[in-house]
């Protein structure tokens, strides 16, 4: 079946973005409109925004004033240090929310905003863990953002280093069992008490993920004895201690060698020396895996294309991957002018998050999308910004997001945005501008017949050509 | 085009009754068993030695080490095993003979991702992804059993060919039926969401929704469980519900007295009493004594206390049946023992008891799934796995 201009077009606009009220500006080359987007993201949207050396600041700030002031009511009761907790950094952590969504809603490149979206997921730090509060934000900003049109070594390299990853998946705390340091600390166990961390070896997590969620996939071909292995390559990688925070030339995290477990380490088979550079080597090594082309392969086309995406596009993707050993333009090239991934039937289900940020571009909201809620009330369908419930990030599949309570929270949320809105837009003209050829007859004739302006925007909203991309 | 009010409702109704064949829990004539289950799933991977202590293995305090010392005391069960003292309430029914503790169990899958072993327990299969659908969805749906998530989304556990409904609490306004009408004539070309919308709609017209708020975490899990005993008690209700509680995955510092596992238990141990209360205390009363509750995680943790006082995952774990239908008291599974040799890999609490017998036995003796079923269908290439004897009588 021939396409034509138009619902390519429409396709490149929902399907590849993030949404837009009408296709003009699209051009009468959609692929190249797509192609031409592809680079570093935009800059941040906002001023002031923490870096992660901002991050920790704040958090060791939180903790001195949590031990100096609040410690007799902190032991007996942990709530009102939940809230405290909350309180301390509730400004931050909204900054970087309103980054994120805001950047998105207005980003004239919504495809390569989608990719940032994609890469942030994928190398999720989530502050569903509290030791990542404050940080989430400047881990977008600092290791996706730069390299979402770079290379994909240098985005894992920068993920896994940041003080977000560190913390969020305890590599921060991870010492190698013959490690000076936990040489030094194994004379002088057992006096403190259990609060206070007295770290004595390895912590597998953030090795074991960086195998099966970031490079080789569970079906990698990995061992326990390599994710032990790799976690000894990444003992001494940290976060800045609280009192150097204010030096010169501190930075967010750091190799402390005396936190390094001495010796070389095999991994996958092969042999690397002591000390930083063979996270380096190691990290170059997977970016160049097959297995590795595979998973990316896999999860790109699931994102953009279907959640049963076609074996053929998955194959090329790969071997673009890995031709280019990872340079992700290369494999963005693939994707997009891939006759697969122009089928005309949307079968994807937008997450909230994306379900929100088309609706506001599509309604050009702007800053007034984050007037009632700090998330444009992305958190009361299901899904918390910057807050995934594992370090596999939110979930790629409809059948992940169709829960019956899920669907009414959307029904819910478009209502109650069409309520306000409703009246003064043309919910018709604009499902035709913005849906173009996509929009079924039978859907246009519904949102025609709606009772009034109110209605027909939710109709609008929760069609299946809206709903899916 | 002119609808009637009477209309729309009419059209509304034959439409999701087309879209979804059981929108209410109307059973049939001979009626479906009024026996009740609950599943409670413990995602994260719960350390199966922090919740239920083996304090009489002679290896178990120096393995341990500083995740061996806890401020209060512990719980002591039968033999040489215990309950962290946040699981009191779990503690009393087991006292009461209304609570068994299994040891030592867990997936025929070794390996230790979490999501890969996520997908094997709710899928029921030997290999993650061999199976796409649920096997208690397989369990209920050719029996013609109800069944409820407690969460927004369906959790793989009750995909496939049940009938199942989600229910979450919700804080914004309701959409109007003549909404929710011309949203169904919308979806007319899209099953997915409409089957999806009419049985959100088709449960909230059944159910007063003036008391819900919206919370969440510790808070929010026992709210749940009480709105699952509230579903349960019906007589009319769904057979079985599905909880879900996260948060389990204790790398670092997890003895700490206010930490994630302490914190998490204690939510665990105010869920599972809070069922116990509902289904006591609900009118057509006595369901407690006709509920099993299985409370279960994807694997449990390393035996070995880990570089940062907490634990990387592992496979062997501990699974909790309660409810006043259990024959408890007991603590089962053979104990294998914490010495290096004895742990699988020398690193893991070895699996003696395979969680599969646990679950056959409840779906067969408790909601009467035929055996032959359970090792083609339920559990496929089971059958070497003995369903485990749990019920009274």
């Amino acid at each position: 079946m021939a396409m034509t201009q138009d619902a390519a077009a429409a396709l490149a606009a929902h399907r590849f973005g993030l949404g837009a009220p009408n296709l003009e500006r699209i051009g009468s080359e959609p692929q190249a409109w797509l192609l031409a987007q592809v680079g570093p993201a935009d800059a941040p949207w906002g001023v002031n925004l923490p870096t992660a050396l901002d991050g920790l600041r704040l958090q060791y700030a939180f903790y001195r004033e949590r031990r100096t002031v609040h410690k007799p009511a902190l032991a007996s009761d942990p709530k009102p240090a939940e809230q405290q907790f909350a309180e301390h950094f509730r400004a931050t952590v909204d900054a970087d929310v309103q980054s994120r969504l805001l950047g998105a809603v207005q980003s004239p490149r919504p495809f390569n905003e989608r990719l940032m979206l994609f890469w942030a997921n994928h190398f999720t730090v989530s502050m569903a863990k509290a030791q990542v509060r404050g940080l989430v934000g400047a881990f977008e900003r600092e290791a996706i953002r730069p390299h979402v049109g770079g290379s994909f070594e240098a985005m894992l390299k920068a993920a896994v280093t940041h003080a977000a990853m560190l913390r969020y998946l305890d590599n921060s705390a991870s010492a190698g069992p013959n490690s000076r340091l936990a040489q030094r600390r194994s004379r002088r166990i057992a006096t403190d008490d259990l609060r206070t961390p007295r770290v004595t070896g390895l912590n597998e997590n953030l090795a074991r993920e960086v195998l099966e969620l970031h490079t080789l996939g569970v079906q990698g071909g990995y061992t326990q004895a390599d994710v032990t292995a790799l976690a000894a390559v990444l003992t001494g990688w940290r976060v800045a201690d609280p009192q150097r925070l204010d030096d010169q030339d501190v930075s967010a995290s750091y190799f402390d060698p005396s936190w390094h477990e001495p010796g070389s380490k095999t991994v996958l088979g092969k042999r690397y020396a002591e000390g930083p550079q063979a996270l380096d080597q190691v990290l170059h090594d997977l970016t160049l895996h097959p297995a590795t082309a595979k998973f990316v392969a896999n999860k790109l086309a699931r994102h953009f294309v279907g959640d049963q995406p076609p074996q053929a596009l998955v194959d090329r993707l790969a071997q673009s991957f890995q031709r280019s050993g990872g340079q992700l333009p290369a494999l963005y090239q693939t994707l997009v002018t891939a006759p697969e991934a122009w089928a005309p039937q949307q079968t994807k289900l937008k997450t909230p998050e994306e379900f929100v940020i088309s609706s506001a571009r599509l309604l050009g909201l702007g800053e007034t999308l984050l007037a009632r809620t700090r998330d444009g009330g992305i958190a009361q369908m299901g899904q918390r910004v910057q807050a995934a419930p594992s370090p596999a990030g939110w979930p790629d599949s409809a059948d992940e997001w169709l829960g019956p309570e899920a669907m009414w929270r959307r029904v819910e949320w478009a209502s109650r945005l069409a309520g306000r809105l409703g009246s003064r837009v043309d919910a018709r003209q604009l499902a035709g501008s913005s849906l173009g050829p996509l929009l079924s007859a039978a859907s246009g004739q519904q949102i025609a017949r709606a009772a009034d302006g109110p209605q027909a925007l939710t109709l609008l909203l929760m069609s299946p050509e809206f709903q899916r991309r | 085009m002119n609808i009637t009010p009477s209309g729309l409702r009419r059209r509304l109704l034959l439409q999701a009754l087309a879209l979804a064949p059981a929108l209410s829990f109307a059973g049939t004539a001979a009626g479906p068993t009024s026996n009740r289950l609950v599943l409670v799933i413990l995602r994260g991977g719960m350390d199966g030695l922090g919740a239920a202590p083996v304090p009489g293995d002679p290896e178990f305090a120096g393995a341990r080490g500083a995740l061996a010392q806890v401020t209060e005391p512990l719980l002591s069960l039968a033999g040489p095993y215990a309950l962290h003292p946040a699981l009191a309430q779990l503690h009393a029914m087991y006292g009461r003979g209304e609570a068994c503790v299994v040891h030592a169990t867990g997936l025929p899958y070794r390996e230790r991702s979490h999501f890969d072993a996520q997908q094997v327990l709710e899928s029921g299969g030997t290999r993650p992804h061999e199976l796409s659908t649920g096997w208690l969805a397989r369990a209920l749906g050719p029996a013609g059993l109800k069944s409820l998530a407690l969460s927004t989304a369906v959790p793989l556990v009750l995909r496939g060919a049940a009938e199942v409904d989600t229910w979450a609490p919700s804080v914004l306004p309701e959409p109007g039926a003549d909404l929710v009408a011309r949203l169904m004539r919308l979806y007319v070309d899209d099953p997915a969401l409409g089957t999806a919308l009419a049985r959100a709609h088709g449960l909230r017209e059944r159910t007063d929704m003036s008391a819900m708020t919206a919370t969440t975490g510790g808070a929010g899990f026992v709210l749940l469980a009480r709105r699952a005993a509230e579903f349960l008690a019906q007589s009319q209700g769904p057979q079985a519900a599905v909880l879900e509680l996260g948060g389990w995955d204790t790398h670092a510092n997890q003895a700490a007295p206010n930490g994630a596992l302490t914190q998490n238990l204690r939510t665990l141990d105010a869920g599972l009493a809070a069922l116990r209360e509902g289904l006591m205390q609900a009118p057509g009363q006595g369901a407690w004594a006709r509920t099993v509750v299985v409370v279960a995680s994807e694997f449990g943790r390393e035996v070995q206390i880990n570089g940062t006082l907490g634990t990387d995952h592992g496979s062997g774990g501990v699974a909790f049946v309660l409810g006043g239908a259990v024959k408890g008291g007991r603590v089962l599974g053979d104990w294998p023992g914490l010495a290096k040799a004895q742990r699988f890999e020398g690193r893991d609490l070895r699996i003696t008891t395979d969680l599969r017998a646990v679950l056959k036995g409840v779906l067969a003796d408790h909601l009467q799934i035929a055996s032959a079923r359970l090792e083609a269908e339920v559990f496929p290439d089971s059958a070497a796995v003995k369903p485990l004897a749990l019920l009274r009588g």
